[in-house]
């Protein structure tokens, strides 16, 4: 073996358990709703606001219900992050920009190229130019968010994974949550808690990125994109420092190989408070690379090393990326019954490291266009006109090819993106083909042979996962869906892809009467970040309040 | 069956506390705070006894700031009935200071049980529930770990060093709850949105400036850095006389 194409080992997706007749046994309590909302992000925190708000100047009341996975809000969320703030101010139009929650306005920033020792610092290229917006975590975004929308009526209901889709006909009736309190063999255990059918006119997914109930339904009503959508993966660390850090820092080269997409964020939330990551496009060539280690060899440059130094890594924390932009969008994002907003659609801005925005925008056209929809039995494919027609799709065409043109690597990437930017995505015209990340083949290197891996230097993936405050149940039954047997080189493909040691790659044992599993998995050490959803084993939810507990991310 | 439950809001066990910059507190920016983990081994009794029982109430009450209605909320989308906030920006720390503002507002009413979590994991006292009862003038049974009753009469075991302490008590009483005494529950959607419409009475309250006086706080000093003695069965020689001679733990 030579070579590794993922998508040969992946599990197909359970469509045949993720769409759920409505009324289907095996539900405990059924709740009816007006708007259910899946995914307490800014996509679907925004969307309640907005909704409930023109509901009460319409002179009602509308019963909306936000369901979310983490045990908290905010606990799943996790980016960079630079906000730009021009959707906070539509949302509130009464408040100013030192109301929300954002810790400071950025204003030094510097891009640099680095190499294993050197850096040099490159002329910030306009789309990665931040004056204006705020350093902010997604955290505390989403957490006054949340509040806002209680204060509004919505009913935020954390802890409640949405599992399945309830359908009747073409439509989308509601969705089915995740039952709590499994064993390991997946029986219920007194005091768990059975799954709940929440029923409603119009259903919004908002489940971020790599949505599964969002990718059920475009497979099964055949909704198509032009391009495949494309995922990277960001493996973030917050440090307190001793040193202050007075400017926003990111970095291209060193340490990712050539023939790998992404870069570097170094932020200041407070000057001895940074955050800090690597983000890789999960199209990698190496099967051998590994995010998380690489993070640990960038701690190492001499720009990061002496800020870090005497510094305490408090929280980390991982997650994925749509990178796919203008022609990796679902064709459409509404049907009957639904709408698709944010990371869960695709609307992400890769040149300019911007996502927060544009899924806050587009849960405020989705609650406009579910409103109609209730009032006057307006379709709901408003939604998508009222995107198309916003800054959304205009941003994520003008930057159609640029990420797309990194897929033969970083130098003529880099090329074709420069011209990109001078002829405002006019030139090279046409576009560039893609092909699903699991689709690509991986080569397997030197460094992806027995005996080799890597010692992360820094932190591990062990004791990063319990700096993402991950206390997942030992006992709740595995959520990943893996291929029987995979071979070998495929285990430690996967145990090098997963950021948080879910994947174990173990030698055959030699003699051995019954040949133990070379892949093991330690399901309870997933963060959710969905890397395996788009390379390996599929992800599905568990029970509610699994996974990380992000405070600060 | 007439059920009061005291709780607490305290700061989540997952939280990496900072001392503030008096010296004396905790800086709260960033906490998450948490219903008391033995106060929800005694909610959950609450809510069984009343269940086995087929009626009565379960009422609950907390000292706490305003933001300790979030607390409350926990516990009615478990199932409690009503919630009482005695509100106050700051407990005390004098926890008699604490006891005497409870015990008045039980006073109010008359109780067949009043439960207590074994302790609050934020400062340890274990105080408040016995001194509550003294107040009352109710017998107290601490770290219940079981806990059967019979019409008027109570039997409680207690998980002492080596053994189990059986205690018979007569309702009314005061019990403080530990850990094993069941496994409570998940909260249900129903619970969370029947949990909006429950009443909670906010009562401001002031309490007395007790006899404590925190002088200051301080962490734990930093763990010794490990060795690694070496590896494979060679070491182990090294390693024995290492933990006999130097750690003193063989």
């Amino acid at each position: 073996m030579d070579k590794i194409v993922p998508a040969h080992y992946q599990p197909a997706l359970p469509l045949d358990t993720l769409i759920l007749q409505d009324g289907a046994a095996g539900a405990g309590d059924r709740m009816d709703l007006d708007v259910l909302i899946v995914g307490a992000g800014p996509a679907g925190l925004a969307c309640a606001i907005e909704l409930a708000r023109l509901a009460k100047a319409d002179g009602g009341e509308l019963n909306i219900g936000v369901l979310e996975k983490a045990e908290a809000l905010g606990e799943h969320s996790l980016s960079g992050a630079v906000v730009n703030p021009r959707a906070f101010r539509e949302l509130f139009p009464d408040l100013n920009d030192s109301d929300f929650p954002f810790r400071a306005p950025v204003g030094r920033e510097a891009v640099y190229l680095l190499t294993a020792e050197r850096s040099w610092r490159l002329p910030t290229p306009p789309s990665m130019r931040n004056h204006g917006n705020f350093v902010a975590s997604l955290c505390e975004i989403v957490r006054w968010l949340g509040a806002k929308a209680e204060e509004l009526g919505v009913n935020v209901f954390t802890g409640f994974p949405a599992a399945q889709l309830l359908v009747r006909d073409a439509a989308v009736a509601g969705v089915r949550t995740a039952p709590a309190g499994l064993d390991r063999e997946g029986k219920p255990t007194p005091g768990g808690s059975a799954s709940n059918d929440l029923v409603a006119k119009v259903t919004a997914l908002a489940e971020g990125t790599r949505g599964l109930l969002t990718q059920a339904w475009c497979a099964w009503q055949r909704v198509p994109s032009e391009n495949p959508q494309i995922f990277a993966l960001g493996v973030k660390e917050l440090w307190e420092t001793k040193q202050p850090l007075d400017r926003v820092i990111h970095t291209l080269g060193w340490p990712l190989p050539s023939d790998a997409f992404g870069g570097s964020f170094v932020y200041p939330l407070e000057p001895n408070l940074v955050a800090l990551g690597l983000v890789v496009g999960l199209d990698y060539r190496d099967a051998a690379l590994d995010v998380h280690v690489l993070v640990q060899r960038l701690k190492q440059h001499p720009l990061l090393r002496t800020l870090l130094a005497g510094g305490e890594m408090v929280e980390w924390g991982a997650k994925t990326i749509p990178e796919g932009g203008f022609y990796s969008l679902p064709e459409r994002r509404s049907g009957d019954g639904v709408v698709l907003l944010g990371d869960a659609a695709g609307f992400v801005d890769v040149p300019s490291l911007k996502g927060i925005h544009y899924a806050m925008q587009s849960g405020i056209s989705a609650a406009r266009a579910i409103f109609q929809n209730l009032k006057r039995g307006a379709a709901l494919a408003e939604y998508d006109r009222l995107v198309n027609a916003s800054y959304v799709a205009r941003d994520l065409y003008r930057t159609r090819n640029m990420r797309l043109a990194f897929r033969h690597g970083f130098i003529l990437g880099g090329i074709q993106a420069a011209l990109m930017t001078l002829t405002g995505g006019r030139f090279p015209n046409g576009k560039y083909r893609m092909h699903a990340d699991a689709e690509v083949a991986r080569r397997l290197s030197a460094g992806s042979r027995a005996g080799s891996a890597e010692t992360p230097i820094g932190v591990s993936k062990v004791d990063a996962v319990f700096k993402s405050g991950n206390a997942t149940r030992d006992t709740i039954p595995s959520h990943l869906i893996a291929a029987p047997d995979v071979p070998l080189e495929v285990a430690r493909f996967y145990s090098r892809m997963c950021p948080a040691g879910v994947y174990e790659a173990h030698d055959p044992e030699v003699g051995a009467q019954h040949a133990a599993p070379l892949l093991r998995v330690n399901a309870p050490n997933c963060v959710d970040c969905k890397a395996t959803d788009v390379l390996g084993p599929r992800w599905t939810p568990r029970e509610g309040g699994s996974g990380p507990k992000y405070k600060r991310m | 069956m007439k059920i009061a439950v005291c709780i607490k809001r305290v700061p989540d066990s997952e939280t990496r506390v900072k001392i503030a910059a008096d010296g004396k507190s905790l800086d709260e920016a960033g906490i998450k705070f948490v219903l008391n983990p033995y106060d929800e081994f005694a909610v959950e009794e609450a809510l069984r006894r009343k269940e086995q029982a087929g009626a009565g109430e379960v009422a609950v009450i907390c000292l706490g700031p305003a933001a300790a209605q979030e607390t409350i909320r926990t516990a009615l989308a478990m199932g409690a009935d009503r919630g009482v906030l005695l509100q106050a920006d700051k407990i005390p720390i004098d926890p008699f200071e604490t006891a005497k503002l409870i015990a008045a507002e039980l006073k109010g009413a008359t109780w067949d049980l009043i439960l207590f979590g074994r302790m609050a994991i934020d400062d340890y006292n274990t105080q408040v529930g016995p001194l509550v009862a003294e107040l009352l003038g109710l017998p107290c049974v601490t770290a219940v770990s079981h806990l059967d009753i019979e019409g008027t009469k109570g039997v409680a075991e207690r998980e002492i060093e080596g053994g189990i302490e059986v205690v018979e008590f007569p309702l009314p009483a005061v019990l403080t709850a530990d850990k094993g005494l069941n496994e409570p529950r998940y909260p249900a959607l129903k619970g969370i949105m029947a949990a909006k419409k429950k009443s909670l009475e906010v009562k401001p309250v002031q309490a007395g400036a007790g006899t404590l006086e925190i002088v200051a706080l301080t962490p734990p000093p930093d763990r010794k850095e490990g060795k690694i003695v070496g590896e494979g069965a060679g070491a182990v020689g090294e390693l024995v006389r290492l933990l006999r001679e130097e750690a003193k733990v063989l």
